[in-house]
């Protein structure tokens, strides 16, 4: 086993073994297969009021549901990913550097032929590795939990859309885990190293696509970005600025155009490369940490 | 003639405006243990960093079996194991889980064998797929002594190996650090504040104070050399008190 692999083994055996990435883990996987169902059930109560409608001749038009993709059911995931996927990354992320300053482990780590650029990459890949086979679980088990709600196999095209919606979830979660373990090497406690990556989340997530889109509140927990703000005024001033930031809104995006949403508009390109920029950018951030940085001791 | 494990040449290193080392010249014959002593800030652990690699001298070289700690550290951490004071290793992982963590880093070739050894020559055999979670502080330095030694090194660094530990422990731990000085030829360079552990383990000492090096020489020719004196701890205290004065 080389170094690389060794670390990398390493960091897949901590994780899966530490209590809040396996708490996160159970209710992520959970929530993920209980989306089709959900979806499912919000489309039996509107077809029970459609079919009530239809009984008492209110409607003539034919039930919206009918021709539903299968994909419908995918998109609340969409939510589940930007919230408790992007919580589960930072955690993992912020437990895999303060592990180290816990176990004062640093200094056996650096005192051998192992530079803090290749173990914290290695940690890194690592991590990337793990966040890959649970996104790659998560997806066989949608598509399985739509093949149940619908009654037939998904098709191929469909299940590759849902493929790739988990591929875009895994470049969404890598800015995070970077965020997560550069909180682990610079916090001066591990209360520190938890709360800050989690404001950071809460910001983009919420407060940036505030100040961009006018948006409200509650709608930023619907899987569709809302409309761009009306030209002009504040709003058209800050979103030129923010917009690119909302990393959870450039996602829901990406992930609406991927799963055939027919109200999502517009191109993936500009979405994915803001992801990759911040994964580059954040991956960067941890690579280029000091040893000293890395040795230093925890004021818990 | 005996090679020279540990040298070190006008060491000097300074944070900020404080000096930690001050033109430290030290020599440590291959083969022996050798104690540091000094009181709380003399600069005892700065120099197990800096000869560690961990920590970057301000000026002035250091050498370990002749290779400089600055431009050959690879080869310097290759020949070198360290044991820091306090490590607590990774709680969730098992014995065995965290030496193989360490020797695969060490480029151990077949770890597990090597892993195996290693525990009995410690007689540490029986806790292989214990968590570290339940191990006590003389069981953990036990298996930080392990750590350290995966790789063979030819010189070991202890930084206060006998802190915290119980009189059993200690006794131990002094056996493996003797044996590992007998039976493997491992030169060993030991921080500690406990005197009778010197006098008991160490074949030469020095005394830090004040970042300065203000005596070094063998045990045997400590104890002769101060024959008012009935114990290290008395020595020690007297050498501090002249360069005080």
């Amino acid at each position: 086993m080389t170094r690389w692999s060794a670390v990398m083994v390493h960091e897949l055996l901590c994780t899966t073994r530490e209590r809040l990435p396996q708490l996160l883990l159970a209710v992520f996987v959970g929530m993920i297969a209980a989306s089709a169902f959900i979806g499912s059930s919000a489309r039996a109560s509107v077809t029970g009021v459609y079919q009530e409608a239809l009984r008492q001749g209110l409607t003539t038009v034919s039930n919206p549901f009918d021709a539903l993709s299968p994909l419908y059911y995918a998109r609340n995931t969409v939510i589940y990913i930007v919230l408790i996927g992007a919580l589960l990354a930072i955690v993992v992320g912020v437990n895999s550097t303060l592990r180290d300053r816990q176990a004062r482990t640093a200094d056996l780590i650096l005192s051998r032929d192992v530079g803090p650029a290749f173990y914290l990459g290695s940690k890194l890949a690592g991590l990337a590795l793990f966040v890959l086979l649970l996104l790659a679980l998560s997806a066989l088990l949608n598509i399985g939990c739509i093949s149940v709600v619908t009654g037939q196999v998904l098709a191929g095209g469909d299940s590759a859309r849902i493929a790739g919606l988990y591929a875009l979830a895994w470049l969404f979660m890598l800015p995070f885990v970077a965020l997560g373990m550069a909180a682990g090497l610079h916090a001066a406690s591990s209360t520190s190293a938890l709360l800050t990556p989690i404001v950071i989340w809460s910001v983009v997530i919420f407060i940036l696509p505030l100040l961009g889109t006018a948006a409200h509140p509650v709608s930023l927990l619907n899987p569709v970005s809302p409309p761009p703000a009306p030209q002009g005024g504040f709003f058209a001033a800050t979103s030129s600025l923010v917009d690119p930031l909302s990393l959870g809104e450039q996602f829901k995006h990406v992930g609406a155009l991927i799963l055939a949403d027919p109200q999502a508009t517009g191109t993936m390109a500009g979405g994915i490369l803001t992801m990759a920029a911040f994964a580059v950018a954040g991956c960067a951030a941890v690579v280029m940490t000091r040893r000293t940085r890395m040795r230093r001791l925890l004021h818990d | 003639m005996t090679a020279t494990a540990i040298s070190t040449t006008a060491l000097t290193k300074r944070y900020g405006t404080a000096q930690a080392l001050n033109e430290l010249n030290l020599s440590v014959p291959a083969g022996e243990i050798f104690g540091l002593l000094g009181h709380n800030g003399a600069g005892k652990t700065t120099i197990v960093n800096i000869l560690t690699t961990l920590l970057e001298p301000s000026t002035g070289t250091a050498e370990i079996g002749g290779r400089d700690i600055g431009t050959a550290a690879h080869q310097v951490r290759s020949t070198i194991g360290y044991l820091p004071e306090n490590v607590q290793f990774y709680d969730n992982l098992t014995l065995v889980e965290n030496l193989l963590f360490f020797a695969h880093l060490s480029g151990v070739q077949a770890p597990r064998a090597r892993i195996r050894e290693v525990l009995k020559f410690l007689d540490f055999t029986g806790h292989d797929s214990q968590r570290m979670s339940s191990f006590s502080k003389g069981m953990r330095q036990r298996a930080g002594i392990a750590q350290a030694i995966l790789h063979e090194p030819s010189v070991l660094f202890l930084d206060e190996p006998t802190s915290g530990l119980d009189p059993q422990g200690v006794a131990k731990l002094r056996e493996i650090i003797i044996s590992l000085n007998t039976q493997l030829g491992m030169t060993i360079f030991m921080n500690t504040h406990l005197l009778a552990e010197v006098t008991k383990t160490c074949t030469s000492i020095g005394i830090l104070s004040a970042g300065t090096l203000i005596y070094q020489d063998s045990m045997a020719a400590t104890l002769e050399s101060f024959p008012a004196q009935e114990s290290l701890e008395d020595i020690y205290l007297h050498i501090e008190a002249s360069q005080r004065s």
